[in-house]
């Protein structure tokens, strides 16, 4: 239920980000956001891999003080 | 007077061959730019894997990108023998955009694909990177010129007819480089390329998580190709709002064939989202309507209309009725190029030229056209409604449904639990051909909305095509059909084989993942499911 929760969130949130992008830029200057766009997206792809490295390095600290707690 | 079988033979072949390539250039497009994230998170993190991760699917591009190379090479040729006149009509405008592709396909492209395949050892790491980003900006800004070039041919910017050489001559190129159909053109293509490189990479990853092989570069894979999609189709959608919008305007007859309009209608007009359009009968059957819906989206507000085929019909009669002093003058030009008279008459009615040599196919004295050959020549506006229409409806459900993949797949991807929804896992392998389709039923739309031009407005796609023999089309068209077909399953014999193989280092075998010190126990709780299912 949680998931489908988050899913109709996140759902609606990029319909309100494509209906304002729509509203905003029917003829725009789409060579120079193309430009922004493309790094921007790149950017966020490499910082969510890394961010992957950090989620897992954390869950594993987290699974060892667990583990200690329980020895002490 | 052309052979319409040929013209037709011609279509197809074109049609054939341009579809065939188009599954090779999104891949390209897309993966090359995911390749340059994986390894700016190499360069930054200084982290091994990431530099495998690059180099796998760095493999897999090489492979498309071959393929692709060797698709796209004949399409320039047949522009020469299939489509001579067009070119000779057109050429001075089209030619340089597609001369300009040319060299960046195989000076920058292709030089720097070179350096990136052999220079892992050889480079720098910056180095590399710099070179991974430009084979990336090199692909899409070849794509960028062939763009330049079809939107030429949608929406002529730019140039002018030029009554003493018999030709179109570019008159501004800035106009034709940033015409509004070009720049949201390019964008909505190489964003679309964007996706099904995403949807590509999360697809395979998606595979290598169901059987539990190199799970550490799957499921990094997997979160960067759905951040990668997520953003990316949210940029197409709009895109394709913005090309419908602006193509719109240029193209009155494609609009009302991607919505089924035959007869116009007042605002708010309602959005035809389920029709079976009859070309006959000029109606469509059980249509089931969204009001007020195609005022929004077409126009952006709710008092706009657009024209449908009824009014687009009678003004069609009426610059047919107008172009045919235009075409009367051209020919007495060609046989006296300095006739003052013929010269003024021709720029009177130049702007109608197009519609002129629309009725030429059924008058070759266009002076004595009858007013029956000029509505049948006006009815010829009318594109084949039936597939634009259903094109169109197919590719925005593709790309709704990309959406909804996306979304979720972050959500999974985020909490760090993907490996355990296995079937979110299949789906995702099952999405690999979406983007494929939906690309290819977006340049249907593209072509078949654009009949019966070649340059809209401008040269009428019966005036296009060389004078072959039939015989001759059949042949070489069985020709390219198999010789593609060939290049289709060398493509998946390598890819799957590449796949199948899997990077050159083992990443999260079961072999090795109890020592990984990397993975978290939700990760191998999944793969220890995964295992115990398959």
């Amino acid at each position: 239920m949680k998931t489908f929760l988050l899913f109709v969130l996140f759902m609606l949130i990029a319909m309100l980000v494509i209906l304002l992008a729509i509203v905003l830029g029917a003829s725009g200057a789409w060579y120079f956001a193309w430009l922004v766009g493309t790094g921007m997206i790149v950017l966020i792809t490499a910082a969510g891999g890394a961010m992957l490295d950090t989620q897992d390095e954390h869950a594993n600290l987290t699974a060892e003080a667990r583990t200690d707690a329980k020895r002490a | 007077m052309h052979d319409i079988t040929v013209v037709d033979l011609s279509r197809w072949q074109f049609a054939i061959t341009v579809l065939y390539h188009f599954l090779f250039v999104p891949l390209t497009l897309g993966l090359s730019f995911m390749l340059a994230a994986m390894e700016t998170v190499y360069v930054t993190t200084g982290k091994q894997i990431y530099r495998e991760i690059a180099q796998f699917w760095g493999k897999l591009f090489l492979i498309n990108f071959a393929l692709g190379v060797a698709t796209g090479l004949t399409m320039e040729f047949e522009f020469g023998t299939n489509w001579s006149f067009y070119s000779s009509f057109v050429g001075d405008i089209f030619g340089a955009p597609l001369a300009i592709e040319g060299l960046m396909a195989f000076f920058l492209e292709a030089t720097f694909v070179g350096m990136m395949v052999f220079g892992w050892d050889r480079l720098k790491r910056g180095q590399h990177l710099a070179v991974t980003y430009m084979v990336a900006l090199g692909s899409n800004l070849s794509a960028l010129w062939i763009l330049i070039a079809n939107s030429f041919m949608q929406n002529p910017q730019g140039a002018t007819f030029n009554p003493a050489t018999m030709r179109m001559e570019l008159t501004s190129f800035t106009q034709l480089i940033f015409s509004h159909d070009a720049q949201a053109k390019f964008v909505h293509t190489s964003i679309a390329g964007y996706v099904t490189g995403a949807i590509f990479v999360a697809g395979i990853s998606a595979w290598y998580m169901l059987k539990g092989r190199h799970i550490e570069l799957a499921r990094r894979s997997f979160r960067m190709a759905v951040l990668f999609g997520v953003l990316s189709t949210a940029g197409v959608i709009t895109l394709g709002d913005a090309l419908g919008f602006v193509g719109g305007q240029a193209q009155p007859s494609k609009l009302a064939a991607m919505e089924g309009l035959w007869k116009s209608e007042a605002a708010p007009m309602p959005f035809n989202l389920v029709a079976f359009p009859s070309q006959k009968e000029q109606v469509n059957h059980d249509q089931l309507q969204i009001p007020y819906a195609l005022s929004l989206l077409v126009t952006h507000s709710m008092d706009g209309t657009v024209p449908g085929f009824d009014k687009l019909e009678q003004q069609a009669v009426v610059r047919i009725k107008n172009g045919i002093p235009a075409v009367e003058a051209l020919q007495t030009l060609s046989s006296k190029p300095g006739d003052a008279a013929a010269l003024a008459q021709f720029r009177r009615h130049e702007k109608d030229l197009g519609y002129g040599f629309l009725v030429q196919r059924y008058a070759e004295d266009v002076s004595k056209a009858t007013d029956a050959q000029i509505n049948t020549a006006a009815r010829d506006i009318i594109p084949e409604v039936a597939p634009v229409f259903w094109s169109f409806r197919i590719m925005v459900a593709m790309g709704l449904a990309m959406l909804a993949f996306f979304v979720l797949a972050v959500i999974f991807s985020l909490r760090n639990d993907i490996e355990r929804q296995r079937w979110f896992l299949k789906i995702a392998v099952w999405m690999i051909p979406v983007p494929f389709l939906a690309c290819e039923t977006g340049w249907l739309v593209a072509e078949l909305g654009r009949q019966p031009w070649t340059v809209y407005g401008v040269l009428p796609t019966w005036m296009s095509a060389s004078t072959h023999s039939v015989g001759y089309m059949i042949f070489s068209l069985v020709g390219f059909v198999g010789l593609y077909t060939v290049f289709i399953v060398v493509e998946m014999y390598l890819m799957l084989r590449a796949i199948r193989k899997g990077p050159d280092e083992p990443h999260g075998d079961d072999t090795d993942w109890d020592s990984d010190p990397m993975l978290n126990n939700s990760a191998k709780a999944g793969r220890l499911a995964g295992y115990a299912e398959g």
